[in-house]
C-alpha cells in the first residue's frame, strides 16, 4: 500500500498542492489541495487525503479532484471535496453529495445596529428558539399532503413564494434561484416523502444552527455594500439541509446503486463511493430524486428564514425603526449540479459534486443576480460555535482553478467523542455567555461536540482560500445569539 | 474473551462503532444496541411494542446496513426501541421479529448508516465489523 505523507505532494503555487495520478495505479486524475503548508500537514492526521485519492478512481472524471483547506475525513468522499465528471461519459455518486443533500447556509442582513438591540438579545434568542423548530426528533408545525410535498420539492423556493413564505428577492438571492430543474418526485420513495412531510421547516440537530451576528469588520466596501453588510450592523445565518427527506433519498440510492456498480463493471476502493453513469437509467433516477432533496432544502431554509423574520418582528417591532431581514444569499455546500466550466481550454458541461464545499462563482458568471454580477457570488463560511464567520466572494481564479468552488466552514479536527471527553457542555455554555453570546441549545452533550476547539481555526482556512485566489474577503461576522438543536 | 459487544471508535466528523458477535445475528443485535447507545435513547418500559420486518437477501454488509437503517427509521417514525430481536432465515431473506418499548426521547440524530469501508469479517470464533454513521 502506498503510504500517504507530505512527500507525495508537489507544490504548484503557494497555497496549491498536487498528488500525481502516478501515485496509485487506479487514479484517473490528480488530487489538487488548496491549503497552507501547515493545514495540509494537519490534514494528514486523518484519512481525508486517502479518501480524495479514492475519489480519483471514479469513471469519467475531468480536471482534478479538488480538496479545500477545511477538509476532514468523511465517508467515501472527504468533506471539502469537489469532483467534476463528464456528463456524457462520467458518473454521479450519491456519496459525493452526501446524506444531507443541499445542506447549506443562508445569510440575511439588516439595517439594525448592535446598539439598537443589545438589551433585547436575550428575549430575541428565546423567541427565535420558540419560533424556529429545532432539535432531535422535533417535527414541523407545517402539514403538507404527499402531493403538496411532491409539488414543493419540484419547485423549491419558488413554491415558498407562491405560498407566501418568500419574496421574489429571496428567490432571486438563492443559488439556482432556489430550484434545480429536473426534480422528479416519482423517483423519491414513499418513506422519504413520509419523513419529509413532518420535517419541512425544521432546523434539526448536530452542527446545524441559527445565528444572529454583528458585522465586525468589512474588508471590501464595494462588495459589502452590494450585499447590504455594514460594520456594526446585525446579520443572521441559517445552517441546515434537507433533513430526513434528503437522508432517506441518499440511503435509498446508495443501496440501489450497489448493484448498478456491478452492472456497469465499475471497480471502487470503497463501497460508499457507489455511483452510476449519468446517462443510464439508474443515474437519471438518482438525479431526479437528488434534485427533489436539493429543492426541499432550499425550501426548508426559506421557511426557517420566514419564522426568523417573524421572531424579529415579534421582539423588535415598535422598538427599532427597521427590524426587517433582507436576504443576502443562500448557498449549498452538499450538492451535485450540471455546470459549464473550461477544462484544458475547452468549455464543457460537467456534473460538479460538492461535498462540504461551496460554489464560488466569480464576477460575470452565469446565474448570479445583477447586484452580484460585478463583485462575484457571496461565499458563506461559518466558523465554529462562538467564533467568527466569514463572508467571501467568488473570483475569476476560482472559475479557472477550482470549478468555481471554495471552502464551506472551519472543518473538524477532533472527533465528537474526544470533544465530549475534553469539554463539559455546561462549562462551555457559561464561557460563551460570559463572552456575551446568548446560547439556546437542546442538549449539553451536543453543545460539547460542537465546541470551538473541535474545529480548525476558520481564519486559517480563509487565509488559504484567499491566498490561493479562489475567494476574496468581504466581511467578518461575530456571533451574538446561537440557536442549536 | 467477551464474545459479543461494541465500542465507539474515533472518527473526525461522524461516528464509528466497532461491533463483534459469535454469529451474524448476534452481530446485528449488538449493532442495534450500539446504535441506540450512540443516539442516547431514553425508553419508557411501560409501553411494550412489537414489530416484524424483512431484510432482503444480499451480502452481509448490505443486510447489516438494511437492518440498521430499518431500526433507525423505526426510532424516528414510530418512536420504537427494540432490545429483543429474533431472526429467522427465510426464502425471501431474514425475518426480524422485535419487541421493545416506546421512546421518550433521544439525544442524537443519526442521518444514516454508511457503507464506508464496511466489511463484515468472519473469523474462527466470531463476526466483526466497523460501521460508520453519518451524524
Amino acid at each position: 500500500m502506498n503510504e500517504i505523507s507530505f512527500d507525495i505532494f508537489t507544490q504548484i503555487r503557494e497555497f496549491e498542492w498536487e498528488i500525481s495520478p502516478d501515485f496509485r495505479s487506479d487514479m484517473q486524475v490528480p488530487v489538487r489541495v488548496f491549503a497552507s503548508k501547515s493545514l495540509l500537514q494537519d490534514s494528514l492526521r486523518d484519512r481525508s487525503i486517502l479518501q480524495a485519492i479514492n475519489v480519483t478512481t471514479l469513471p469519467g472524471l475531468v480536471g482534478a479532484v479538488m480538496v479545500m483547506p477545511d477538509m476532514h475525513q468523511g465517508y467515501g468522499f472527504p468533506i471539502g471535496g469537489v469532483a467534476a465528471t463528464d456528463i456524457e461519459t462520467g458518473v454521479i455518486s450519491p456519496g459525493g453529495i452526501g446524506y444531507d443533500i443541499n445542506c447549506g447556509v443562508r445569510l440575511l442582513s439588516s439595517q439594525m445596529s448592535f446598539e439598537e438591540i443589545k438589551d433585547l438579545l436575550s428575549i430575541l434568542a428565546t423567541t427565535i428558539n420558540q419560533y424556529c423548530p429545532s432539535g432531535v426528533g422535533v417535527n414541523s408545525d407545517l402539514s403538507l399532503s404527499k402531493n403538496e410535498l411532491a409539488d414543493a420539492c419540484v419547485k423549491g423556493a419558488k413554491w415558498a413564494k407562491v405560498a407566501g413564505y418568500a419574496s421574489q428577492e429571496d428567490v432571486h438571492h438563492t443559488e439556482a434561484n432556489g430550484c434545480l430543474e429536473g426534480a422528479d418526485p416519482s423517483k423519491v420513495s414513499e418513506r422519504a416523502l413520509s419523513r419529509g412531510r413532518t420535517q419541512l421547516g425544521t432546523l434539526g440537530g448536530g452542527n446545524h444552527f441559527i445565528e444572529v451576528d454583528i458585522v465586525a469588520q468589512v474588508f471590501d466596501e464595494k462588495a459589502a455594500n452590494a450585499m447590504g453588510l455594514h460594520k456594526g450592523m446585525i446579520a443572521a445565518q441559517i445552517h441546515t439541509g434537507s433533513r430526513g427527506f434528503g437522508h432517506q433519498i441518499c440511503t435509498d440510492y446508495v443501496r440501489q446503486l450497489q448493484s448498478a456498480v456491478r452492472k456497469y463493471g465499475i471497480n471502487l476502493p470503497d463501497k460508499q463511493l457507489v455511483c452510476a453513469p449519468i446517462q443510464c437509467p439508474e443515474g437519471q433516477d438518482y438525479l431526479g430524486a437528488m434534485r427533489c432533496g436539493a429543492n426541499y432544502a432550499f425550501l426548508n431554509r426559506q421557511l426557517l428564514a420566514n419564522r426568523l423574520r417573524e421572531a424579529f418582528e415579534k421582539v423588535l417591532a415598535g422598538k427599532v425603526d427597521n427590524w426587517h431581514l433582507k436576504q443576502v444569499y443562500d448557498i449549498a455546500h452538499n450538492i451535485g449540479k450540471f455546470e459549464r466550466h473550461t477544462i484544458d481550454g475547452e468549455e464543457k458541461m460537467v456534473c460538479i459534486h460538492r461535498k462540504g464545499a461551496t460554489r464560488a462563482f466569480g464576477p460575470g458568471s452565469e446565474g448570479l443576480p445583477d447586484d452580484f454580477a460585478e463583485i462575484g457570488q457571496p461565499v458563506l463560511v461559518p466558523g465554529s460555535m462562538g467564533t467568527a464567520s466569514w463572508v467571501l466572494a467568488g473570483t475569476q481564479l476560482s472559475m479557472e482553478r477550482s470549478f468555481g468552488s471554495s471552502c464551506h466552514g472551519a472543518g473538524r479536527v477532533m472527533s465528537r467523542s474526544q470533544a465530549k471527553r475534553e469539554v463539559w457542555g455546561e462549562d462551555l455554555l457559561k464561557k460563551l455567555e460570559k463572552e456575551g453570546i446568548e446560547i439556546r441549545a437542546g442538549s449539553m452533550a451536543g453543545l460539547a461536540e460542537e465546541a470551538p476547539q473541535a474545529y480548525k481555526d476558520v481564519d486559517r482556512v480563509v487565509e488559504s482560500v484567499v491566498g490561493a485566489g479562489i475567494a476574496k474577503k468581504v466581511a467578518v461576522l461575530h456571533p451574538l445569539i446561537v440557536i442549536k438543536g | 474473551m467477551i464474545l459479543s459487544g461494541y465500542e465507539e471508535v474515533e472518527h473526525t466528523a461522524d461516528i464509528a462503532l466497532r461491533v463483534w458477535g459469535e454469529d451474524f445475528f448476534t452481530l446485528l443485535r449488538q449493532s442495534a444496541k450500539g446504535m441506540y447507545e450512540l443516539m442516547g435513547i431514553l425508553e419508557n418500559p411501560g409501553q411494550p411494542m412489537k414489530v416484524i420486518f424483512t431484510i432482503d437477501h444480499g451480502s452481509a454488509e448490505m443486510q447489516l446496513v438494511d437492518f440498521l437503517n430499518e431500526v433507525l427509521y423505526i426510532v424516528e417514525n414510530q418512536a420504537g426501541y427494540y432490545d429483543n430481536f429474533t431472526f429467522i432465515n427465510t426464502r425471501d431473506g431474514i425475518d426480524v421479529h422485535a419487541s421493545g418499548y416506546k421512546i421518550i426521547s433521544y439525544q442524537r440524530n443519526i442521518k444514516a448508516v454508511t457503507f464506508h469501508d464496511l466489511e463484515v469479517i468472519e473469523t474462527k470464533t466470531r463476526f466483526e465489523t466497523t460501521i460508520t454513521f453519518d451524524v
